[in-house]
């Protein structure tokens, strides 16, 4: 052992003084965003654009259910809604996450909030029949949990895990057009992710896509 | 010296645990041994009895051990149970660094080793890590608190160990949700290494240094407890003070008045799951499962407390 060290040392004394090279010090500031110092956020948020387009649209138009549809079959339970339309991780107690278009009569809106929201009548009661999370902070992990793709074996560990579900919350918000103004009693069109843990609660969609005023 | 001291005292932990062992009729299946923390925790007392109780339904042996948060105890469980040549491991562990190597030597020993509650740092070494959603547990917890509070107030967060992901885990699923409130100020985050004693003292302190405090959010029902304890001490039962974990302690003081809320982890069912996939790959090869998989949470308040025992939820 010490004599590789040994070895090694004279081999670089050896080394002809034309190989050598002056290399300017890095600028720090641009090392900090190299992939070695890259938190945990950034790495997640990386990780969720580079596979938005590819892989995370095409996951939600394939599994796309329109809300009729699905009121229909939840009439016949959860699971029989969820074995329809439904997206889970494998694993026992994992709730249905579900992809569904539609478009309603916005009842309520809190716009000026970091965790914007609107409650939205879709079969014309007057009452909210469901809430589209506008973020940019949002609850939950429907995105996450909906892909197929997405393995949590595959993660460092639950706080890599919640990371990228936070990045895939932001980045539905970060695409939308931002409703502002006076919406209450305005037509809205959407499509988004959900979780349902139970067939009588209200679904807190994650929209990722959003139009003010009638169909897109 | 020293090696022959550490052999004499594992040889005693092996000797003092014999008698757990059921050796009333010879089984086929061969030996499950179950390491968990200390069952001072009674969260860690229902993760060893429900397993235990699953691996006898299902026919195998059993061990229990404590290795009370210590790597090096853990260590040495893991030898006992490689020597003692056990068909399988249900762990929940002493740290996510420091049991790589263990569930590995476990592994090239031809042992599978199934994590219950707290993961490891790195995957395809264990077989299973079932562990709580900590993440949606906490966001849960953590909407109760903001709305106990009424948006409003300066708070305190105790902390668990900082070695276990679950501490950290629990924290950034607490902040994500109140941080989103202005109103709400933090004004002491202290660990108190899950310990109802250390969640006295701790409380004791930061009151004395913030008597203005509304709320204590905890990590753990342990530390919710002690904190508990350290207020009612301090005749400030007016403080709202949220756990995490589901115990009957908990469950008690939220019946009576006391503590507000917790969030149960189904920690029962989850040893009970880890001993079915031990079964299940022990006979096929294979759990049917991915590596890794998460258990969802379940919020206790006044109004379903009364349905929780030994964490599991009836009704």
């Amino acid at each position: 052992m010490r004599q590789a060290i040994l070895s090694g040392a004279l081999a670089c004394l050896m080394l002809p003084v034309a190989a050598c090279k002056i290399v300017p010090n890095p600028d720090p500031e641009s090392q900090s965003e190299t992939s070695a110092a890259q938190t945990d956020e950034a790495r997640m948020a990386a990780y969720v654009e580079d596979r938005w387009q590819s892989e995370v649209l095409p996951v939600i138009s394939e599994n796309t259910v329109a809300y009729d549809d699905f009121q229909a079959r939840l009439g016949d339970g959860l699971d029989a809604a969820g074995a329809a339309y439904g997206l889970r991780p494998e694993g026992e107690a994992n709730p249905w996450n579900f992809v569904m278009t539609g478009s309603g009569i916005v009842t309520e809106a809190k716009l000026d909030s970091r965790a914007a929201k609107m409650q939205v009548d879709m079969d014309g009661d007057g009452s909210a029949d469901v809430t589209l999370q506008l973020g940019p902070v949002i609850r939950g992990t429907a995105l996450r949990d909906a892909m197929p793709f997405i393995v949590f074996t595959d993660f460092r560990d639950q706080i890599e895990f919640a990371k990228l579900a936070r990045a895939m919350n932001e980045r539905a918000s970060a695409g939308l057009e931002k409703p502002e103004g006076e919406v209450v009693g305005e037509e809205v069109s959407f499509t988004g992710v959900f979780t349902l843990r139970a067939a009588g609660d209200t679904p807190e969609i994650v929209p990722t896509e959003l139009s003010m005023g009638g169909a897109p | 010296m020293s090696i022959t001291r550490r052999i004499f005292v594992s040889s005693l932990a092996v000797t003092a645990v014999l008698p757990t062992i059921r050796a009333a009729r010879a089984q086929e299946k061969g030996l499950i041994a179950i390491i968990t923390p200390s069952h001072d925790n009674p969260f860690f007392k229902a993760e060893a009895v429900g397993a235990e109780k699953r691996a006898q339904e299902l026919g195998y042996d059993t061990i229990v051990l404590v290795h009370d948060d210590d790597p090096n105890k853990q260590s040495e469980m893991f030898d006992t149970a490689i020597a003692r040549g056990a068909a399988a491991i249900i762990l929940d562990n002493a740290g996510a660094d420091a049991t790589v190597a263990p569930v590995q030597r476990a592994k090239e020993a031809g042992i599978p080793s199934f994590l219950i509650d707290r993961e490891i740092k790195e995957s395809g070494i264990a077989v299973s890590q079932i562990v709580s959603n900590n993440y949606q547990g906490a966001q849960l917890g953590a909407e109760e608190f903001v709305s106990l509070m009424g948006e409003e107030g300066p708070y305190v967060e105790l902390l668990g160990r900082e070695a276990d992901t679950n501490a950290g885990i629990r924290s950034a699923g607490y902040h994500d949700i109140i941080d989103q409130f202005p109103d709400l100020e933090m004004v002491a985050e202290q660990s108190a290494n899950w310990s109802q004693t250390e969640g006295y003292e701790k409380m004791e302190t930061i009151l004395q240094a913030n008597p203005g405090i509304k709320g204590v959010i905890c990590g753990n029902d342990t530390m919710a407890m002690g904190a508990w304890a350290a207020l009612e001490a301090a005749d400030r039962t007016d403080v709202i003070v949220v756990g995490f974990d589901g115990s009957n302690d908990v469950r008690d003081s939220i019946l009576n008045g006391g503590i507000k809320a917790t969030v149960l982890q189904p920690a029962y069912r989850q040893a009970q799951l880890a001993v079915e996939q031990a079964d299940k790959y022990l006979e096929t090869g294979s759990t049917g499962q991915p590596e890794k998989q998460l258990m969802d949470c379940v919020l206790i308040t006044p109004e379903n407390a009364g349905d929780l025992e030994t964490f599991s939820l009836s009704g």
